[in-house]
């Protein structure tokens, strides 16, 4: 279906390459290179103990520096200006551990719907394990986020273990909490659709802050819409497309601009912008 | 929200984010004490200093300081 706009038309035609799209962001995230920038944050949720990572998780910088009290003004500069430019695009379309989550939602398996009241636990992980914990009790503090994260368990404890094992070394375990996170995420990918994005993600949790007021945007047309409900259907994360386009859950996987009627669209504020230029 | 709220509320809070992140890569720097010697103190810029808190690298001492967690090379990963 052909769309009223050059956005809408470009997000029309990549959607169904969305996968290669993410696989792709990972000759970002993955320092193909060796350059290691660790002294800069990546706005995606990727640990920085990785042997493969470009940048620093900012979530992790966030921790660490609240954790040693100095406010960390580049990291969170990074992540309001990502946020207010595409708000969480970034999680439909680039993150690498949102591209696990979605290859392991492809296998058949029974997939279950996720409260909507789930969402709010990622401002609670936000609130405690980013910056309440680290402010006052330090990065040592067992529920410090980069303790407990699995990303961190599975792109640095995991692949540690192995290599102890490979070299007849002492496995290292991670922590026990760690652990079982890890294990009830790797168990969870399976039957639910993006369950640490919409449970726990604090990176998502920030980013969905934005999704209201973000340059980028999905815009809904109600003249449009004829109450199909088919955006209900394509949209895996249980969000009303037409009654709340830039909800505070949804990860921008832009599924529900398949809209038959192009009742939905990815917009920006900069057509509009043009549009009122030109009148 | 209208159009033009948005465009305000871009314009806004692009700004800021850039003051925050021309503030953090060009003017924020810390004193940092060596683990060993904490007469010994040198000035990290916060790009630097992110990358020191990615390998574990600083933490605060019970005076407060801000001290190295290391001697000699730093660790290749965070302890975390």
């Amino acid at each position: 279906m052909v769309k009223e706009t050059k956005l809408a038309n470009l997000a029309a035609r990549l959607l169904p390459w969305r996968t290669w799209v993410q696989t792709g962001f990972l000759l970002v995230w993955l320092d193909p290179l060796g350059l290691r920038l660790h002294n800069m944050c990546g706005p995606v949720f990727h640990c920085y103990a990785c042997p493969l990572a470009t940048f620093a998780c900012p979530i992790g910088v966030i921790a660490q520096f609240t954790a040693i009290h100095i406010f960390p003004f580049i990291a969170v500069g990074l992540l309001v200006a990502v946020g207010v430019l595409f708000g969480a695009l970034l999680c439909g379309w680039a993150c690498p551990f949102g591209l696990l989550q979605d290859l392991a939602a492809k296998i058949p398996t029974p997939k279950f719907s996720l409260p909507k009241w789930t969402g709010h636990f990622r401002y609670v992980a936000l609130i405690a394990t980013v910056l309440a914990v680290p402010y006052f009790f330090g990065e040592g503090h067992r529920l410090f986020i980069c303790r407990v994260c699995p990303a961190g368990a599975l792109e640095k404890a995991v692949p540690d273990m192995v290599q102890q094992a490979l070299a007849g070394q002492q496995i290292i375990w991670p922590n026990a909490l760690k652990l079982t996170i890890l294990v009830l995420f790797l168990v969870v990918i399976f039957f639910a659709r993006r369950p640490w994005c919409r449970i726990l993600c604090p990176l998502g949790g920030i980013f969905s802050l934005f999704n209201r007021i973000s340059a980028f945007f999905i815009r809904f047309e109600l003249g449009k819409c004829t109450k199909c409900e088919l955006c209900h259907k394509l949209c895996k994360y249980d969000i009303e497309p037409e009654k709340s386009p830039n909800d505070l859950r949804c990860i921008r996987c832009l599924e529900c601009t398949r809209c038959g009627p192009g009742a939905l669209n990815f917009g920006s504020i900069f057509e509009r912008a043009a549009k009122a230029m030109q009148n | 929200m209208t159009g033009k709220t948005k465009i305000i509320v871009f314009c806004l809070l692009g700004l800021f984010a850039a003051a925050l992140f021309i503030y953090g890569v060009g003017f924020h720097s810390t004193n940092v004490l060596a683990q060993k010697d904490d007469s010994a103190a040198f000035t990290k810029s916060e790009p630097a200093l992110i990358k020191e808190v990615s390998i574990g690298g600083v933490t605060r001492d019970a005076a407060g300081n801000l001290i190295q967690t290391y001697t000699g090379k730093p660790p290749q990963a965070c302890p975390t």
